[in-house]
């Protein structure tokens, strides 16, 4: 009993003075306080403060490190650039740009006004000279040979 | 065409033989410039076509097709540049080389004068697109999803050959031109239901009809991303143009054969649309909206009416674009995360602001907003389908609402929100993954404004 009462005040002297090495949890503001860690040990780390991705790939390096003009081509920076630069002057400027004004610009896609035109060109010259708009044979019927009646 | 052909061949050595620098610069520049000489096709004076050769003929619905095709080359390398960069560059250029080598058999795919020519071509495209998605896809199930894409497509293409190769000595000729000027009719008989149905089986296993279409997950979720993109964006139209091509010979028992096909591509699209409403896989809720915007193709192409056709080709070109445009977007998220579960990167409109300006137009042009193409074909189908059958407008309509429902989760589950706290390894979106998000929406978006040249050969 006297021994313990003996480690105990001991115990609470050193910490007191800090001669602990243990780091204290907290400070009591009673002298006869003995605070020290647990000597238990804990079965499990304290997860780290900061996140974590999930199976994180060791070569998952960030590229922009080692290049901050990356494009996303290539790793050495002359050809990332020119990459880049075929990728948009070939795609962009010459396809996108001159397709959608050859596209645009196509002359009378379906030949739609030219059948206008010309429907309505028939229309005034058959007007003009009595004949109906549109005759009802599609093919001439002296033309269509007619099997024989069995 | 040999002027639009040969250069594509040419990418070939052009790729072999440039130094490793330089490799994606000329190829990249160059199939640029195949785009600008390709542009002529697009001139389609009337409604017959550019009958250009005795083997090549582009009428209005190919030329959009082979646009999207050519278009398609550059903007795959620019997605594959990243990735492929840990490879060896004998690897990278065998990489360009099966896309080159995709390239140039879809474009005489899409002009084939003979429709044998067509089969040849169709079956030729399986091989690079099998080499792509099984040696350069990510998991250990593209082997998997390799056999399915092959052996569900090859089950449907044998009947087709044989069927073909039937055609052509009862007719004489599988030419596409005189095809349309001949006599052949199909009578209600039980060997002509089995025409019938091997013509048009491999296009419906490739669209894909609802029934078959379990090997396009896998095939769009395994596969890398130029393989995504050639999948979603072409190879599933070929599906469609090959309906479109050989319904010319197969009346009138379209009439009565069709409707199995019609019901269960529109259940199917609600059924798939549905599904993606509960998809956890970014690639896969893509992949699932794919079948459920081809099921209407599918429907339109049954019903064989002029503004059917007109919204069948308007929505595979628009399709095209925008379902290549989510693969893309969905890639930028997986080359970061490296995980294609929606939920692991969420608010990312906080950490990409302009790729998120991208994700929202993408959604928006995938939902069929208007005065989006998508909403052209989809609308054009609606009232076509609707003109045929009263009671499908409900269905359509559901259709529609779902559609619009997986867009929007999409787009907020990725986008909105708070940023998930454990990703800290995000870096910003590169020069090159904006460039190619705008290189998809700047041909969506000019076409808005004049649709005509995807409106096929019924405008």
């Amino acid at each position: 009993m006297a021994a313990w009462r003996l480690s105990l005040c001991a115990r609470s002297l050193s910490a007191i003075r800090g001669l602990q090495t243990n780091h204290l949890r907290w400070k009591s503001s009673s002298s006869r306080a003995v605070i020290a860690r647990s000597s238990v040990k804990r079965k499990e780390q304290r997860e780290p403060t900061e996140g974590w991705m999930e199976d994180p790939d060791p070569k998952d390096e960030n590229v922009y490190l080692k290049n901050s003009n990356f494009h996303g081509y290539d790793d050495d920076p002359v050809i990332d650039f020119w990459n880049m630069q075929v990728v948009f002057f070939f795609g962009f400027s010459i396809v996108l740009v001159f397709g959608t004004t050859f596209m645009a610009y196509i002359p009378d896609y379906g030949m739609v006004k030219w059948a206008r035109q010309e429907a309505e060109m028939l229309v005034k010259h058959r007007e003009a000279s009595g004949l109906p708009i549109m005759e009802s044979n599609r093919f001439d019927p002296r033309k269509i040979q007619l099997p024989e009646d069995d | 065409m040999l002027k639009i052909i040969i250069p594509s061949l040419m990418l070939l050595p052009l790729t072999w033989l440039s130094s490793n620098k330089n490799v994606w610069i000329n190829v990249t520049a160059h199939s640029f410039l195949i785009n600008t000489l390709a542009m002529a096709t697009l001139w389609q004076m009337n409604e017959t076509g550019m009958g250009l050769s005795q083997t090549f003929y582009i009428d209005p619905l190919s030329s959009s097709l082979i646009m999207l095709v050519i278009w398609l080359l550059p903007l795959m390398l620019l997605a594959s540049q990243n990735h492929i960069k840990k490879e060896t560059d004998y690897n990278k250029k065998l990489y360009i080389s099966m896309l080159i080598i995709l390239q140039t058999l879809l474009i005489p795919t899409f002009s084939a004068n003979e429709l044998m020519l067509f089969y040849i071509l169709f079956e030729a495209t399986l091989i690079p697109t099998l080499v792509i998605i099984t040696r350069w896809g990510n998991q250990t199930e593209r082997l998997s999803a390799g056999l399915y894409f092959l052996f569900y497509t090859l089950v449907g293409s044998i009947p087709l050959l044989i069927a073909l190769i039937s055609i052509n000595s009862s007719l004489g000729s599988l030419n596409t031109l005189l095809l349309t000027l001949s006599n052949y009719m199909l009578n209600q008989s039980w060997s002509n239901h089995i025409l019938w149905l091997a013509c048009m089986m491999a296009f419906m296993i490739k669209m894909p009809l609802y029934g078959v279409h379990l090997w396009l997950p896998k095939a769009h979720v395994e596969a890398p991303i130029a393989g995504s993109m050639i999948l979603a964006a072409i190879l599933l139209k070929l599906g469609g143009y090959g309906m479109m091509r050989l319904s010319v010979i197969l009346d009138p028992l379209t009439k009565s054969m069709a409707y199995p096909f019609i019901m269960l591509s529109l259940w199917g699209m609600i059924m798939t649309s549905s599904i993606c409403l509960r998809q956890t896989d970014l690639k896969s809720l893509i992949a699932y909206s794919s079948v459920s915007h081809m099921a209407l193709v599918i429907a339109a192409i049954m019903i064989q009416t002029p503004w059917s056709f007109m919204g069948a080709s308007a929505l595979m070109i628009a399709h095209g674009l925008t379902s290549s445009l989510l693969f893309c977007l969905a890639n930028t998220n997986y080359e970061r995360i490296h995980s294609r579960t929606m939920i692991m990167a969420r608010g990312l409109q906080t950490a990409f602001p302009l790729m998120a300006l991208f994700w929202f137009l993408g959604s928006l042009t995938n939902l069929a907003l208007p005065p989006s193409i998508n909403l052209i074909g989809e609308l054009l189908i609606s009232i076509s389908l609707f003109s045929w059958s009263n009671f499908t407008i409900l269905l359509v309509g559901t259709n529609i609402l779902i559609t619009a429902l997986y867009s929007l989760y999409m787009l907020i589950t990725t986008q909105r929100g708070t940023l998930t706290p454990h990703m800290i390894n995000l870096q910003p979106s590169h020069t090159r993954e904006l460039t190619l998000m705008m290189l998809h929406i700047t041909p969506l978006s000019l076409l808005m404004i004049n649709p005509k040249f995807i409106m096929g050969n019924t405008l």
